[in-house]
């Protein structure tokens, strides 16, 4: 009688089995002194907030991830201005056309010991034109790559491009030695030039960095870094206040006030949070409407009773982050219409949850376009599943955030894509003859001054439409445990942990 | 011992059909994933993309090249054919986001949430023996003629009516990072896996417990109780004998719930960092990464299959050759001597007094100065993160919340009865729809019938009857199997008259129960499906949304989540027992249709010194006829 009762107590002896099934601990997650390697220094643990998605490929957007990591490196990067510095290329003309561009590279050694040489740097440029889908960066663009030199790299473009030097700064346009050219897939492991020398992944769960000891611009501080992947704000959060991690990226607004205040960096960022009219049908086509709601909106209710202050109240598309912008901004211009009496006409109001402070500000919109006389009813989804209704025009009206230098660091690009008659993600489906025409005036400038200056034309423009109205600023919270110095705080998100950082 | 090979009570010959039936099921389950983004008219190109990279501009270019990489344009069926082919050759295909091999992520991902179900087990099974140990206690010292109560009733109800992701927000904000005694995130050892094996098996425990000591004192009114006594058995002993007597009945629901906690716990997945299969199939399926979703859900339907093998086994182990012979007794507890209105009365008026104190205020009245405000005169149970009256969303809250989760109850009881009157068809069926996790089932059901303003309730429902239809088969099973109804059909009952007058007057009773305890469950996960587009969308604070809007501040303003939290676990503690008082005197009561059959055998087997039905098989099946 006692055999079978028994039965279900020995399955119990199976679980043993499954030990295997635990994720293997990135270095000791729970110790304290990091496990120093050879040559000094502790290992750092950062918690990044976004896995990769496609296993490394650096053509989408992992390559954010290795790039936050310090471990590929392109031609150039980006400032804290905004303007195209100096990394694997020490320095880049443009020849007379216009189309072609020489890069004169600077004597750095890859991961896997081979020197970086023309041929690779353009065999590498040349792979990622050629990706399908290609690059985000590279949308819309022809791009050949050829070496002209022992040290120089032409790099032609179809069209001529102006902002090349920035669009090379972005992550995926990274250089790999040939060895990461091998099998069926891109490998950074070991290929790239950066700081840190990816050496083992855990699926998307972790991954493990160690210094690179060849580095161009010396050897890092922290002897290797312990990375993972917490997709969740609240557990990213409380892996940082518990001390299983060193730096954690991207806490959210509802966390930070339980965390250390000693622990929390915050930056300005180029993203907005934005409430994005109709213009192409529905009641916004109506001006008036737009200036009626553009009227009732408080940014100031938004920047402090939904973003506690991490936010500041929206001045115009370009944020604090890009300081260039405030100085040169005048009045929205082609304001025609007074703003008329809603009398209760009804909209659908669309956000997403993807991120969390999304549902909360559009209730807080919600509130304020009710007081002036609309009538909201709210439509609140995931992302992927409220894109496409939002481009076909489904919704009277969207609170979005967006990132206004995602992908190139040029503040024309973003306005060609969102508020052109042919803009690929135009949430307003704004067409506006005025808005094209300054737009393309923009595109056509070559010197950095002059392209802000065009660009700061066309945004008063855009805003003279109401199509969209900024909400706020977003500033982003990096977690950072006391003793932890030379963390890279970067408005364009491409940067975290560099050469010098330690602990 | 006895010599069966034929456990749980199904003669072999009828195997055959019931593996095709569920071969039949998974081949279905398997064409409708790979059907899924037809269904729901969703471009899977673009639904990869946006996994890749959410900002990415899905410019047509871009949604070319991803159709072109994954082949879409071959149409869906050249899709699924070339994966079955490459399954048949041990080859999994491709993930189309990452273009990872498949086999081992999902292999890894399945070994992880296995590990964290054996953990949740364990405290479940630990939960449902706190639970159960007082009736269990009580019922074997109980004097003959004496009465067995449930006991603590309302207390695990409430506890079954919590939501996982709060009980692991909670031991996340106090145990991990307060008092920093157990790891809060990761899955690295063995005491990681301590808080999210609490968070899961808690409540699932509770449910478990709750069926289980709900179906004791049934089993300590069975005859052969005062005749062990007779003989001077002592009480562990027949505590034992009851023990297996109920759990046989439940084990079936211990196997859903195996399979359910394996591929549904994302809550708890996502707030401990744990990469299980979870969160893997609820990524593959927002993103409609088929490969990953067909391995995944293939990988739990045949969990299902081996957890409902190991539940016939166990069954069969327990009250097989009872089972087979028809020598059990009606499970059913005697009629009640005495009806508690006492605590139901209690429940009942705090929650109306909740609801009457809120009406009158505004619910949507949003005021981002009071954020997160505390407790106080003007706001009783504090305001939620944009400075609205906790208790005038949770009151306003009550009437939609109720109104939905009552009708999705119902049906799911009624679905659950109707099916588990056939359990042969419906046990297979309801072990692959429970496997199936809660997202892709959503977007299967969204698919089919369409975005309309009922889809949610239908998409819950679709699930929520699988557990009352195993509860009711398993239960028509041993009552099937009970002598009364055998002697009802000696003397001449057709099929009609057992059904109406034995078989659903016994098994009605405690699925009802049953599916009053999973209301409060039902509410959360209408709520649930929100963040598809489908379902209660906010400001409507209804109490699911109420709970998840308010979850990332349970550490700072643990008021407004616990408030909807305790109203919640005060309608399940309301509902268990209101029922358990309503309680009529059931079939055991005089006057009740089987009580004579049962007063006669009552006679007989007292004549022949039965032994326990379930317990002693061999002396069972020498006094029945073979």
């Amino acid at each position: 009688m006692r055999i079978p009762r028994l039965r279900p107590a020995a399955a119990l002896l199976l679980v043993p089995l499954l030990a295997g099934c635990f994720v293997a601990a990135p270095g000791d997650p729970y110790g304290d002194d990091g496990g120093a390697g050879s040559g000094g220094g502790a290992r750092l643990r950062v918690a990044l907030a976004f896995p990769p998605a496609e296993n490394y490929s650096p053509y989408g957007m992992d390559a954010y991830d290795l790039s936050r990591l310090g471990v590929v490196e392109g031609l150039t990067r980006l400032d804290a201005n905004g303007t195209a510095v100096a990394a694997l290329a020490e320095s880049w003309y443009a020849e007379g056309n216009g189309r072609d561009w020489l890069f004169a590279l600077r004597e750095a050694t890859f991961h896997d010991g081979t020197e970086v040489t023309a041929a690779a740097v353009a065999d590498s440029l040349t792979r990622a034109a050629l990706a399908e889908p290609p690059p985000g960066a590279l949308s819309g663009i022809r791009l050949t790559a050829e070496a002209a030199g022992d040290r120089l790299v032409r790099v032609s473009t179809e069209e001529p491009d102006p902002v090349l030097p920035l669009r090379l700064s972005n992550p995926s346009l990274a250089v790999f030695a040939p060895s990461a050219f091998t099998g069926d897939r891109v490998n950074p492991a070991g290929t790239a030039t950066g700081p840190f020398v990816l050496t083992t992944t855990t699926g998307d769960t972790a991954a493990s960095l160690d210094r690179f000891d060849g580095y161009w611009g010396g050897r890092a501080h922290a002897s290797g870094v312990d990375v993972r992947y917490i997709s969740d704000g609240t557990a990213r959060a409380n892996a940082l206040r518990t001390g299983e991690v060193d730096v954690a990226e991207a806490v959210p607004v509802a966390q930070v006030p339980a965390l250390d205040p000693d622990t929390v960096h915050e930056i300005n960022t180029a993203r907005n949070t934005s409430l994005y009219l109709n213009t192409s049908t529905g009641l916004f086509t109506d001006a008036a409407l737009r200036a009626a709601a553009r009227e009732a909106i408080d940014t100031a209710a938004v920047a402090d009773g939904v973003y506690e202050g991490y936010a500041e109240p929206a001045q115009g598309l370009y944020g604090p982050a890009l300081s260039w912008a405030a100085g040169l901004r005048g009045a929205p211009t082609g304001r025609t219409a007074d703003p008329a009496e809603p009398d209760g006409a009804a909209l659908t109001l669309a956000t997403y949850n993807d991120r969390p402070e999304l549902p909360e500000t559009a209730q807080v919109v919600q509130q304020q376009l009710e007081r002036a006389g609309f009538t909201v009813r709210l439509e609140v989804r995931g992302y992927a599943q409220l894109e496409s209704d939002l481009l076909a025009g489904a919704f009277d009206a969207a609170v979005l955030s967006r990132n206004m230098m995602l992908e190139t660091g040029d503040p024309v690009t973003v306005l060609a894509s969102g508020y052109t008659c042919e803009g690929s993600f135009n949430p307003a489906l704004l067409c506006d003859p005025a808005v094209d025409a300054l737009t393309e005036a923009a595109r056509a400038e070559a010197g950095p001054a002059q392209r802000q200056q065009a660009a700061i034309r066309a945004e008063a423009a855009v805003l003279g439409t109401d199509a969209e109205i900024p909400l706020v600023h977003l500033k982003v919270v990096t977690g950072i445990r006391p003793g932890v110095t030379g963390v890279v705080l970067d408005p364009y998100e491409r940067e975290l942990v560099g050469a010098g950082t330690r602990r | 011992m006895s010599t069966t090979r034929n456990p749980g009570g199904i003669p072999a010959r009828r195997r055959g059909p019931a593996l095709l039936w569920r071969g039949a099921l998974l081949a279905a389950l398997v064409c409708a994933i790979g059907l899924l983004p037809w269904l729901s008219r969703t471009d899977p190109a673009l639904t990869v993309l946006k996994a890749r990279a959410l900002e990415r501009t899905a410019d047509p270019e871009t949604l070319r090249a991803v159709r072109d990489e994954l082949g879409l344009d071959d149409g869906p069926l050249v899709l699924l054919g070339r994966w079955l082919g490459g399954l048949a050759r041990g080859d999994a295909g491709r993930s189309w986001v990452s273009g990872t091999e498949v086999a081992p992520v999902v292999g890894h991902a399945l070994g992880v949430s296995l590990l964290l179900m054996a953990g949740a087990l364990v405290v479940a099974l630990a939960t449902a023996a706190a639970i159960c140990g007082r009736p269990l206690w009580r019922g074997a010292r109980l004097r003959p003629g004496g009465r067995a109560g449930g006991g603590g009733r309302g207390g695990s109800a409430a506890l079954a009516a919590l939501p996982e992701f709060l009980i692991a927000s909670l031991l996340v904000a106090v145990v991990g990072v307060r008092l920093g005694w157990l790891p809060a995130s990761g899955w690295y050892g063995p005491a990681w896996m301590v808080l999210p094996s609490l968070a899961l098996g808690l409540p699932a425990g509770a449910v478990l417990g709750r069926l289980l000591a709900d179906a004791l004192p049934g089993a300590f009114a069975e005859q052969w109780v005062p005749a062990a006594r007779g003989r001077g058995l002592p009480p562990g002993t027949l505590a034992r004998h009851a023990l297996r007597r109920a759990v046989a009945g439940l084990l079936p629901n211990l196997g859903l719930f195996v399979v359910g906690l394996t591929g549904g716990a994302v809550a708890v997945e996502q707030i401990f960092d744990i990469p299980g299969l979870g969160r893997l199939t609820l990524r593959a399926a927002l993103a409609q990464d088929l490969p990953v979703l067909q391995l995944g859900v293939l990988a739990l339907v045949a969990l299902a299959a081996l957890a409902a093998a190991l539940v016939r086994l166990g069954v069969g182990a327990l009250i097989g050759p009872a089972l087979r012979d028809g020598a059990l007794q009606a499970a059913h507890r005697p009629g009640g001597t005495r009806r508690r209105w006492g605590a139901p009365l209690g429940y009942g008026l705090v929650l109306a007094a909740v609801v009457a104190l809120g009406l009158p205020r505004d619910p949507l009245a949003l005021d981002t100065g009071l954020r997160l405000t505390a407790p106080s005169w003007a706001h009783p149970l504090g305001t939620d993160a944009l400075g609205r009256d906790v208790l005038a969303r949770v009151a306003h809250g009550a009437l939609t919340t109720l109104g939905t989760a009552v009708a999705v109850s119902a049906a799911a009881l009624l679905v659950g009865l109707l099916l588990g009157l056939v359990p042969r068809l419906s046990g297979p069926l309801a072990e692959t729809v429970n496997a199936v996790p809660a997202v892709p089932a959503a977007l299967l059901i969204t698919g089919v019938v369409g975005g309309g303003p009922w889809t949610p309730a239908v998409a819950v429902a679709a699930v929520a009857w699988t557990p009352l239809a195993t509860h009711a088969g398993s239960l028509l099973l041993q009552e099937r199997a009970a002598l009364h109804v055998t002697a009802s059909r000696a003397l001449g009952a057709g099929r009609g008259h057992l059904l109406r007058r034995v078989l659903l007057p016994a098994v009605l009773p405690p699925v009802l129960r049953h599916a009053l305890l999973r209301l409060p469950g039902i509410a959360l996960s209408l709520a649930a499906l929100g963040f598809l587009g489908i379902g209660a969308q906010p400001p409507s604070p209804e109490w699911g949304l109420v709970l998840s809007e308010n979850q990332p501040y349970v550490e700072r303003a643990p008021w407004a989540v616990l408030a909807p939290a305790a109203v919640l676990a005060l309608l399940g503690a309301l509902a268990v027992t209101a029922a358990g008082a309503a309680r009529r005197g059931e079939p055991g009561a005089a006057g009740a249709p089987g009580a004579r059959w049962r007063r006669r055998r009552a006679v007989r087997a007292a004549a022949a010194g039965t032994a326990p039905s379930g317990t002693a098989p061999d002396t069972a099946r020498e006094r029945m006829p073979q």
